[in-house]
């Protein structure tokens, strides 16, 4: 089985300015893989009009819909972190974006660290401080998922 | 105060299940009404200012100037009939569009949006358009059965194949079976709903007619008032009581029944107890829609006020009986059709004489309207409140529940309780004293944000010691009742509601770090230490 998350889909710093920017380049890692058509992005794209992926902690998650699942080949996870904030909504600053594409459950347990990180103020410190790419792989990694 | 004290103390056993039925109900109401606000102030305004008899008259928004003899062409237009019995190209304007279809076609999205989801919005707008078609009769009423209708209808087709397409064709068997059901209830609705609707409206016209000619005009009201709010007063206001009124005036110089559908009193004691004593957006807006309605004579603005709390049609209807009886006292009346029924148009049609009558009649009614009004919001006032701006009233039954017996300290725990809910985030306090076995987050696409909430509050629990606490997550449309605690972003707490309505509902605002967690194992923990 694939890994959900690796190394190469762990990007800093990203290169979008808007909240636009950002889900087009999260969705063109996923497309990059393999893991989703062109029309998953739009879908991420469309639900995040509908409801804001944004989860507090700098974090936003954009995924597309429950009915966009069809364009989904397999799960996959990418993270990008980004050196300047990126305006997410009103006073909604993000620095991380984690784009997925989740069927079934293989993701669900990268889904979980990511989220152990991002509950926990130091955690979400030591990401915005991360050195590089290598260096938010395996802070991800090494959480003890419950 | 004993009003309030009944409807916030729970009622007798056998009384709760039909209690709860009917509040149930309301919220329902509330649901579909209620988001749609906007639209009835953006079309009362357009039609205060706009038609023939308004502020600004404009034929090409309001809808009544010859398209031929104008310079702007290009809008759309419909052939109208001259006085002369020629025929000219009118504008359609914006006025009579909005109210035949924009109006009911939002109602029925939102009623279908809270059945089932966006798919079930969908369904019900193309029902919704058959029965719009199907009459020329308003379809507010036809909107309200027939958009939830359809969705539900949705809702058991889609269950018939669920998990039974092969994988790959969900997409395409779940748009042509939306596809072929809207379709095909449209065409029933235009062929089955309609031409009900068209006869329960020249049915309610009939017994207004024969009421008014045996002198028992204030029991008008109780038809009158009802038909106004679901939008059918200009076919009894224009088809009934104008006429007979206009044939009054031939004999007497005046009528009174002009004024049983134009009088403004009732709606503004309504919209006045709203100001004064609603909650949130409703309050907030009540202000604005006085004006329109008042002076601007568009009553339809107070409508969704009432369709949201039925139970306000009871003091338009004494406020509209007193007014009318106020006439027949004073022998007043107009000496034409008040149109649109503002105070000033009234009073532009009030005949030296009547002054007082007609003065008295708009005054009283309002008074009589708010007054009772009053006693209705205040008396569900609290469970409003807590219940939040959506007036949903489930949370409240639920707190209800919890206040056993102790209805005296209830309405200041529950103002406590919507101070600590504005504050943390949470629209439910904990204060249940059952064990909790199960906890489900619930979000949009159910594959990110409840999957992390249900992580944390899965850690959470585990470093508390309390590991068998099932906490899952789902996609809002997939949610199913009967899971101890239900988790949502704020904006999903209405439709998870309505998912499962069994399960009490927490709102976050934010998935990661939400106080809320620490509450719900605080309360897991204490409910897994009590001996009960």
């Amino acid at each position: 089985m694939t890994e959900v998350l690796t190394r190469d889909l762990v990007v800093a710093p990203g290169s979008a300015r808007t909240k636009d920017e950002a889900i087009r380049e999260a969705g063109a890692l996923l497309v990059d893989c393999g893991a989703v058509t062109p029309a998953y992005v739009d879908a991420m794209a469309e639900r995040e009009h509908l409801v804001s992926t944004y989860m507090g902690s700098y974090l936003a998650i954009p995924h597309g819909t429950d009915e966009s699942k069809g364009h989904i080949r397999r799960s996959a996870l990418c993270l990008i972190r980004y050196d300047a904030p990126i305006e997410w909504g009103i006073g909604q600053p993000v620095r991380v974006v984690v784009g997925i594409a989740g069927v079934g459950e293989e993701h669900l347990s990268i889904l979980s660290k990511v989220a152990l990180v991002f509950s926990n103020p130091d955690e979400v410190q030591r990401v915005l401080d991360a050195a590089g790419p290598g260096e938010l792989y395996d802070l991800i990694q090494q959480v003890n998922a419950a | 105060m004993s009003a309030a004290a009944a409807a916030v103390t729970p009622t007798v056993r056998r009384g709760k299940g039909a209690q709860v039925r009917i509040q149930r109900f309301g919220a329902f109401l509330t649901g579909m009404i209620m988001p749609n606000l906007p639209a009835f102030l953006a079309w009362g305004l357009i039609t205060s200012f706009f038609i023939a008899a308004g502020w600004t008259p404009n034929g090409i928004i309001g809808g009544f100037a010859n398209a031929d003899a104008s310079s702007w062409q290009g809008a759309a237009t419909a052939l109208a009939k001259a006085a002369d019995g020629t025929t000219f190209h009118q504008y359609l304007g914006l006025v009579g569009p909005m109210v035949t279809y924009l109006l009911p076609l939002l109602i029925a999205n939102a009623g279908g949006r809270i059945v089932y989801g966006a798919r079930g919005a969908v369904v019900a707008s193309i029902a919704t358009v058959g029965v719009i078609v199907g009459s020329t009769v308003p379809m507010f009423l036809g909107a309200m059965i027939v958009g939830p209708l359809a969705a539900w209808i949705m809702k058991q087709v889609d269950r018939i194949w669920a998990d039974k397409i092969r994988p790959g064709f969900e997409m395409l068997v779940d748009m042509f079976s939306a596809g072929i059901v809207g379709a095909t209830l449209s065409i029933g609705a235009f062929f089955g709903i309609a031409p009900i609707v068209t006869h329960v409206s020249s049915w309610l016209g009939t017994i207004v007619n024969w009421l008014a000619n045996h002198q028992l005009m204030p029991i008008m009201s109780i038809i009158v008032e009802p038909a106004k709010v679901l939008f059918l007063n200009n076919a009894i206001g224009n088809g009934v009581l104008v006429p007979l009124g206009a044939q009054q005036v031939t004999q007497q110089g005046k009528s009174l029944l002009f004024l049983v559908e134009a009088n403004p009193g009732p709606g503004f004691g309504i919209l006045l107890a709203y100001t004064l004593l609603g909650v949130g957006v409703a309050r907030s807006s009540a202000p604005g829609a006085i004006i329109i309605q008042f002076f601007g004579g568009i009553h339809e603005v107070y409508f969704p006020f009432v369709l949201m709390k039925p139970t306000l049609i009871v003091a338009a209807i004494l406020g509209g009986a007193t007014g009318v009886a106020t006439n027949v006292v004073f022998g007043s009346g107009l000496r034409g059709p008040a149109a649109p029924g503002s105070i000033i148009a009234v009073l532009a049609a009030t005949p030296r004489g009547s002054f007082v009558g007609v003065i008295l009649s708009v005054v009283l009614s309002a008074t009589v309207s708010f007054l009772v009004a009053a006693v209705i919001l205040r008396a569900s006032r609290a469970r409003d409140l807590a219940a939040g701006e959506s007036g949903d009233l489930s949370a409240a039954i639920a707190q209800t529940e919890a206040n056993k017996g102790k209805a005296s300290d209830s309405l200041a725990h529950l103002a406590a309780v919507n101070d600590l809910a504005g504050a943390r985030g949470a629209q439910a306090t904990m204060v249940a004293t059952k064990p909790i076995h199960s906890i489900v987050f619930a979000c949009d696409g159910g594959m990110g944000s409840s999957a992390m909430g249900a992580s944390i509050l899965r850690d959470k629990l585990k470093k508390a010691g309390l590991p068998d606490v099932k906490v899952e997550f789902k996609a809002v449309a997939q949610l199913q009742d009967g899971a101890d605690i239900a988790i949502s972003q704020r904006e999903l707490t209405d439709r998870a509601r309505h998912q499962a309505p069994s399960s009490r509902h927490v709102s976050v605002d934010n998935f990661l770090s939400s106080p809320v967690y620490d509450d719900v194992v605080a309360e897991a923990k204490a409910a897994a230490g009590s001996p009960s």
